[in-house]
C-alpha cells in the first residue's frame, strides 16, 4: 500500500469564532500563489516548513547552532540570525531548542492523524453549529490533500468550510468543495489591473471560480452556501468604487447567491511576524480603519445592489 | 432592646437629600443599607463577635480547629483565644448548669446568650429582623473537661502541633471545621419550629429510661432548649418592631408591624408567605453561626428557587408587588453580609473574604426535567442589581436542557459584570459523582436516582446532598506534590524546615517511606511505583492530622441548634459533629493537582524518554531552585508535556495520577466518627500561599511561584484555548462510559465533591451579539465535555497589564482583536497597548 501523501500545515486553531458559524477549529495549510502586499499571514505563503525565531525565553544558549547541520543559524549581537538562504527549514534547531524562542512554521500530518484531532472539539460543534474550516494560505495548493480530509470529516458529520483567495484551478476548487459545506471566498477588488498590483496576480480566475461555485451553490439544494469576504485596505481596496464594483459583481454576475458579504477592516497584529521572518512590511506604520469609514463602506455595500441583509463588516477599527 | 442610636434620624436626612438627586438605581431604603454596610469599620453598628463566658477561671471561648484549614492565623491563634478571653462578658448561669451535660450547657448558653444577653436591634428601612449573631461563647467546659481538652489540643502530640508540621513540612492542612452544610431548610419552614420540637419531643419520649439517662437522651434534651431559641428570639424581635413603630409614621409603621406579626406567626407556625418564608429562613441561618461561632462559611442555602416557590407565588397571588418581594430579597442579601463584620476591626472583611452562604438556582428536577421557574429569575435579577457584592454567593445549576431564556441570561450577566457574578455547576457532571459517593458508601438507599437531583453545593462549589449531609468539604486539603518530592528524595523534605519566628532549622529526617534513592530508579514506572507508595503515606498522614481535631470536635463542641436542622440527628439521638447526619462524607481536597501531573510528565520527558538528565540531576537543579539548570528549567516548562490542552498522550497520566489519590482516599475513614473520605478539588487560596512552602518542582515552577489551583491546568500551560482546557478536565474526571461505572445519563465523575475549574476570557472576545451566542454554545459544550463546576473570569484591561509584565502566566489568554483571535502576549507590545486602551474606554 502506497502511503498516502500527507499535508503541511501552518496551524490548528481552536474555539475559532470568526471563520465560519459557530465554534470551529480552524485549519491553516501552507503555501500561498498569491503574494498580497498586505498578507496578515506571512508566515503562510511559503509552501516549505519555515523557521522563526520569536526570542520569547531565549537563552542564547546556541543549541540551534551547534545542531544546525546546513550552517543556515548563528547569533549575533544577542540575536538568533536565521540566514534563509541556506536553510532547509527541516526544523532541527527548534526541536533542541530549550525553550519556545524558535519555532517551526510547517508540520506534516496524514488525513487520519489530522482527522482525529480536529474531532475532539465535535461537542462544541454540536452545540454551536459549528465545525472545521480550512484556511490558509490557499487551501487550493494542497487541494487532495484538503479533498480527502473533508470527505473524512463529512462522513464523521462535521460541518465542514473552506476558506479560499479562489486562486487555484477549478479542478482543484472543485475537489475542495465536494465536501465542503460552506466556502469562504474572497473577493478583494474587481478591478483587474489594480487586483495584479496589489496582490501579484490578475483575478480573471477568481472572479471566474466565484461564478463557479455560486452556480454550484445555486444547484446544490442548499447544500452548499457561499460566503464573500472582502479586506478592507487602506490605499488598495477600501475606495467606495471598488465596494460598488464588488457588490455590482455579487449581486448580477454571481446572482445574489452568496449569503453573506462581509467587509473586514485591515488589521496589523502581523507587524511582529515580517520582522521574525526577516521581512519588511509596507503596512508596517498604516493606521487601522476609522470605525466611521467601516460604516459607511457597509453602507455603500449595502446599496449596491446586493440583499442589504447579507452585508456586515467585522474587524478592528481606530477609536477615535 | 432598641434601634441603634442616631440611624433613623440620617435615613430620613438621606432620604430628603435622594429626592434632589438622580434617581438612584436601588430604593432610597436599600441604597442606605447598601451605603451603610459598605462604610465598614466606622459604622456605628455592627456585627463583630460578642464574647461571652461562664465566669469559670478555665474558661475558653475560641474554637480554634475551625481555622486549622487557615494557615495564616496559626501565629494568631493563642493571641485569638486570649483575646476572646479577655474580651468575654460573664453570663450568670442557672443554678443546675454545671449538673447539664456538656450539650445541654452548649445549648442554654448559647440560647441564653442570643435571647437575653445579646442586643437586638433592626437597622432603619430594614424589612428583616435579625441582625446580631456573631459570637464567641464558652466552650462551658468544666475544669476537668477543659484541661483534658487543652492537654489533646496544645500537648505535645496535641491538634495544633499536629496541624502545624502538617502545613510547615508542604503537606497541607486539615482541621475539623464548622459551616459548610445545607440544613433542612425547607422541612423546617413546612413544619415550623413547634413541628420541630414536637418531633424531637416525641423522639425523646422513645427512649428507654436507661438511654435518657445517657448521652442520647442529653443530645435530644440538648436539642430541645436549642429548638426553643428561635422561637424566643423572633418574640423578642416581634416586640422590639412594635416598640419601634410606635414612634414611626406610615408607611414605615406598617411595615415593622407587619414584620412583628410575621415573627409571632413564625415563632411557632410555618411560614404562610414569601415575607415570613424569607424572616424564618434569616433566623434558622444567622442562628447556625451563631450556634457554632462561625460566621458563615459555607452555611449554605441550598435550593432556594425551589423551596420558596410556594411562599412566593402565595404572595404574589395576593396581591404582593413583585418588586417589593425584590425588596424583601435585597435587604436578605444585606444581612448575608453581616458575616463579615465578625472580625471588621481586622479590615472591611475581617479576617478572610472566603466565606460562602451560597444559594443554589435552577438544575434539573426530581422528574429530571428542568426546575427553572419565575423565582430563578428574580433571583437572578437581584444578583445582578446588587452586584458586585460578596454574599450570598450564587451558584446557577445548569444542564443540558437548560432553557434558552436562562441561558441568554447566564451570559448577559456573565459579560456585563465583566467576570461571571457566580459559578456554573453542571448537572449531569455532578449527578454522576454523587451516584458514585452513594455507591463507594453504601448510600444507594439515601442518594436513589429520584433524591439525587436535590444536591446542591456548599462553600464555594462542593457538592452535597440538601439538609441531611455534612461531607466536611473543606476539612482536608492535601498538596498532592508532596508525594513527588518525597519520591525524589526516598522520604526526606527536600530542605530543611527552618520556624521563620524562632529561626530554628530543624534536622531533615526521613518521614515517608523508604522508596529508594534517585539513582536507583531505571524506567519511568520504577518511579511512578515510588510516587503511589508516597501519595498512600500522605492522604494517610492528613488522615492522622484530621482525626485529632475531629476526634476533640467531637466530643467537646456540639452544636445542638444545627442538629435540629439536620435529618438523622434526632433519629439517632446524635450531635452533627459526631456523625449525626444521615450523611457523613470527610472531604479530601487536592491541592497542586496540575502541577503534580506535569511534574511528572517532565520527568517521564527529561529523564526517561528524551535522557536530557539524570535523575539524580535533577534534583540537584529543584534543590538548586533552576539556579544554574536554566536550560534544563526551559526544557522542563517548553518541552515537556501539560495537562490542559487536550493532549491523550498527557491527559492518560493526568487520569493515573488522579485514580491514585482518589483510591488512597476512598481507603480512609475517621476514626472517632468514622466519616467515609471521598476526594474532591478545591483549593481555595492554598496554591498561592503554599507555593512560597513546597520547593521548586520537575514542571520548571521555581519555589515562591504559584501551584496550580483545583482541577485547573498550571498557569499558562493551556496553550490549545477554552475547549481543549475543558475537555482535559472533563477526561480525568472519568469522561463519559457505557460501561457499568456509576455514571448519570452516561457522565462519570470521580470528584463527587466536585472540582473548581476557573477560565478565562477577554470582554472583546465575547462583546458581539454573535459571539454571546457562541459563548453559550460554549457552555453547552462544557456541560458535554467538561467539570462539574466553572468559574469565568471576563478579564479588564488592569488584568491586561499583568499579563505584559508576567507573560509566561498568560500564554493561553486569547483576545479578539476583531478577525481573529490572538493571544495575547504574542502581539507585540504596541499592539497589546492599543488593546488595553480600547477596553478601557470600552463599555461591556
Amino acid at each position: 500500500m502506497i502511503a498516502e501523501k500527507k499535508g503541511l500545515l501552518l496551524e490548528i486553531q481552536r474555539f475559532s469564532t470568526d471563520d465560519g458559524p459557530g465554534i470551529r477549529t480552524t485549519v491553516f495549510m501552507k503555501g500561498c500563489p498569491l503574494a498580497c502586499r498586505w498578507c496578515h499571514n506571512p508566515e503562510s505563503i511559503s509552501p516549505l516548513p519555515q523557521v522563526q525565531w520569536l526570542g520569547v525565553g531565549c537563552l542564547l544558549c546556541g543549541e540551534c547552532v551547534a545542531v544546525c547541520r546546513h550552517e543556515a543559524i548563528a547569533i549575533e549581537a544577542r540575536r538568533v540570525v536565521i540566514k534563509r538562504a541556506s536553510c532547509a527549514g527541516c526544523g532541527e534547531c527548534a526541536d533542541n531548542c530549550p525553550s519556545a524562542a524558535l519555532k517551526i512554521s510547517g508540520s506534516w500530518w496524514g488525513v487520519e492523524e489530522l482527522s482525529y484531532e480536529l474531532q475532539k472539539d465535535r461537542a462544541y460543534f454540536l452545540t454551536s453549529g459549528g465545525g472545521v474550516t480550512v484556511s490558509g494560505g490557499e487551501a487550493g495548493i494542497q487541494h487532495e490533500f484538503v479533498a480527502r480530509l473533508l470527505a473524512h470529516l463529512a462522513k464523521q458529520g462535521i460541518h465542514t468550510a473552506i476558506d479560499t483567495s479562489g486562486h487555484c484551478s477549478e479542478t482543484a476548487l472543485a475537489a475542495l468543495v465536494a465536501h465542503a459545506r460552506l466556502v469562504l471566498f474572497d473577493l478583494k477588488m474587481r478591478d483587474t489591473a489594480k487586483h495584479r498590483m496589489f496582490v501579484g496576480q490578475g483575478n480573471e480566475r477568481i472572479l471566474n471560480n466565484a461564478r463557479f461555485l455560486a452556480n454550484k451553490a445555486a444547484q446544490s439544494a442548499g447544500d452548499l452556501t457561499l460566503w464573500i469576504r472582502s479586506p478592507i485596505i487602506p490605499g488598495a481596496t477600501d475606495d467606495e468604487e471598488n465596494i460598488r464594483a464588488l457588490g455590482a459583481f455579487i449581486a448580477t454576475e454571481l446572482e445574489g447567491i452568496p449569503q453573506r458579504w462581509e467587509l473586514c477592516a485591515f488589521n496589523n497584529l502581523c507587524r511582529d511576524k515580517y520582522g521574525r521572518l526577516g521581512l519588511q512590511w509596507e503596512y508596517h506604520d498604516t493606521e487601522l480603519v476609522p470605525q466611521s469609514k467601516m460604516e459607511s463602506l457597509a453602507a455603500v455595500a449595502r446599496s449596491s445592489g446586493v440583499d442589504p441583509a447579507i452585508v456586515f463588516w467585522s474587524g478592528p477599527v481606530a477609536q477615535k | 432592646m432598641v434601634a441603634p442610636e442616631g440611624l433613623t434620624e440620617s435615613l430620613t436626612a438621606f432620604m430628603l437629600d435622594a429626592s434632589r438627586q438622580q434617581p438612584a438605581p436601588f430604593s432610597p431604603r436599600i441604597t442606605w443599607l447598601r451605603d451603610y454596610y459598605f462604610q465598614g469599620a466606622s459604622r456605628r453598628w455592627n456585627n463583630e463577635f460578642t464574647c461571652w463566658s461562664t465566669g469559670a477561671p478555665w474558661d475558653v471561648q475560641f474554637n480554634e480547629m475551625t481555622y486549622y484549614i487557615v494557615p495564616e492565623t496559626y501565629p494568631l491563634l493563642q493571641a485569638l483565644r486570649g483575646s476572646f478571653r479577655q474580651a468575654a462578658r460573664n453570663v450568670p448561669l442557672d443554678e443546675g448548669f454545671w449538673q447539664w451535660s456538656l450539650p445541654e450547657r452548649r445549648a442554654w448558653f448559647v440560647k441564653e446568650v442570643m435571647v437575653n444577653r445579646v442586643p437586638q436591634e433592626i437597622l432603619p428601612g430594614d424589612l428583616l429582623a435579625g441582625a446580631r449573631f456573631n459570637l464567641q461563647t464558652s466552650l462551658c467546659l468544666t475544669a476537668t473537661e477543659q484541661k483534658e481538652f487543652d492537654e489533646l489540643l496544645l500537648g505535645k502530640r496535641g491538634a495544633r502541633r499536629l496541624v502545624k508540621w502538617f502545613h510547615d513540612h508542604g503537606y497541607g492542612n486539615a482541621g475539623a471545621t464548622s459551616g459548610h452544610i445545607i440544613p433542612d431548610h425547607q422541612r423546617v419552614l413546612t413544619l415550623g419550629w413547634r413541628g420541630i420540637h414536637e418531633e424531637i419531643a416525641q423522639r425523646y419520649n422513645e427512649l428507654t429510661v436507661f438511654e435518657k439517662e445517657g448521652e442520647r437522651g442529653a443530645q435530644l434534651r440538648a436539642m430541645l432548649i436549642a429548638a426553643s431559641l428561635p422561637r424566643e428570639l423572633a418574640f423578642r424581635y416581634a416586640t422590639l418592631c412594635e416598640e419601634l413603630a410606635a414612634g414611626e409614621d406610615w408607611p414605615r409603621q406598617t411595615e415593622l408591624l407587619t414584620m412583628a406579626n410575621n415573627l409571632r406567626r413564625i415563632a411557632d407556625e410555618p411560614p404562610r408567605d414569601f415575607w415570613e418564608a424569607l424572616q424564618a429562613l434569616w433566623l434558622n441561618h444567622m442562628l447556625v453561626m451563631s450556634d457554632e461561632n462561625y460566621p458563615g462559611p459555607g452555611v449554605s442555602f441550598g435550593r432556594i428557587d425551589q423551596y420558596l416557590l410556594p411562599y412566593w407565588r402565595a404572595s404574589i397571588n395576593a396581591g404582593m408587588e413583585r418588586e417589593f418581594g425584590k425588596e424583601i430579597l435585597r435587604c436578605f442579601w444585606m444581612h448575608c453580609n453581616t458575616a463579615y463584620d465578625a472580625m471588621i476591626r481586622n479590615g472591611n472583611q475581617g479576617i478572610t473574604a472566603g466565606f460562602g452562604q451560597l444559594l443554589t438556582l435552577s438544575g434539573l428536577g426530581r422528574d429530571g426535567r428542568d426546575a427553572t421557574n419565575e423565582l430563578t429569575y428574580v433571583f437572578l435579577e437581584v444578583i445582578a442589581e446588587m452586584y458586585p457584592i460578596l454574599e450570598p454567593k450564587p451558584n446557577v445549576r445548569i444542564h443540558r436542557n437548560s432553557p434558552a431564556e436562562l441561558m441568554d441570561k447566564i451570559v448577559e450577566m456573565t459579560l456585563a459584570a465583566q467576570g461571571a457574578p457566580f459559578i456554573l455547576n453542571f448537572d449531569e457532571r455532578s449527578l454522576a459523582g454523587m451516584l458514585l459517593q452513594a455507591q463507594k458508601a453504601q448510600l444507594e438507599k439515601l442518594i436513589t436516582e429520584e433524591s439525587v437531583y436535590d444536591y446542591a453545593p456548599v462553600g464555594c462549589l462542593e457538592n452535597t446532598m440538601v439538609g441531611n449531609d455534612r461531607s466536611g468539604t473543606v476539612d482536608n486539603n492535601i498538596n498532592l506534590y508532596k508525594a513527588v518530592e518525597l519520591a525524589l528524595t526516598g522520604g526526606y523534605d527536600l530542605h530543611p524546615f527552618t520556624d521563620p519566628i524562632t529561626g530554628k532549622t530543624e534536622k531533615v529526617r526521613r518521614d515517608g517511606p523508604a522508596t529508594g534513592a534517585a539513582e536507583s530508579f531505571t524506567t519511568f514506572e520504577d518511579f511512578f511505583r515510588a510516587y503511589e507508595q508516597q501519595t498512600a503515606y500522605i492522604i494517610s498522614k492528613c488522615v492522622e492530622v484530621q482525626n485529632a481535631s475531629e476526634s476533640l470536635r467531637a466530643r467537646f463542641f456540639p452544636t445542638p441548634y444545627l442538629s435540629c436542622l439536620i435529618r438523622g440527628c434526632a433519629t439517632k439521638a446524635l450531635d452533627v459533629t459526631r456523625g449525626g447526619a444521615e450523611i457523613n462524607f470527610t472531604t479530601m481536597e487536592a491541592v497542586t493537582y496540575a502541577t503534580t501531573v506535569d511534574s511528572l510528565l517532565a520527568i517521564r520527558y527529561l529523564v526517561f524518554v528524551k535522557k536530557l538528565c539524570s535523575l539524580p540531576a535533577l534534583v540537584l537543579a529543584l534543590r538548586a531552585n533552576w539556579c544554574g539548570y536554566e536550560k534544563l528549567r526551559a526544557q522542563a516548562v517548553n518541552k515537556a508535556p501539560k495537562y490542559g490542552r487536550d493532549d491523550d498522550g498527557a491527559d492518560a497520566l493526568a487520569k493515573r495520577v488522579m485514580e491514585v489519590w482518589c483510591a488512597e482516599t476512598w481507603k480512609h475513614q475517621t476514626t472517632p466518627t468514622k466519616r467515609q473520605f471521598r476526594p474532591g478539588m478545591l483549593s481555595w487560596n492554598y496554591w498561592a500561599g503554599d507555593g512560597f512552602v513546597l520547593p521548586a518542582s520537575p514542571d520548571g515552577r521555581a519555589r515562591g511561584q504559584f501551584l496550580s489551583n483545583a482541577i485547573c491546568p498550571v498557569n499558562g500551560a493551556d496553550l490549545n484555548g477554552p475547549t481543549a482546557n475543558a475537555n482535559s478536565v472533563g477526561k480525568v474526571l472519568g469522561g463519559k462510559t457505557t460501561n457499568g461505572v456509576a455514571n448519570f445519563a452516561g457522565f462519570v465523575n470521580c470528584l463527587p465533591n466536585g472540582a473548581s475549574h476557573t477560565m478565562t476570557f477577554n470582554p472583546s472576545l465575547l462583546g458581539q451579539q454573535g459571539h454571546k451566542e457562541k459563548f453559550k454554545a460554549f457552555l453547552r459544550g462544557y456541560a458535554e465535555n467538561g467539570g462539574s463546576a466553572l468559574q469565568i473570569n471576563i478579564l479588564d484591561p488592569a488584568m491586561l497589564k499583568e499579563a505584559q509584565k508576567h507573560p509566561e502566566d498568560y500564554r493561553h489568554l486569547l483576545v479578539r482583536i476583531t478577525g481573529y483571535n490572538a493571544y495575547f502576549v504574542t502581539v507585540g507590545k504596541e499592539l497589546q497597548d492599543e488593546v488595553i486602551q480600547r477596553l478601557s474606554h470600552r463599555e461591556v
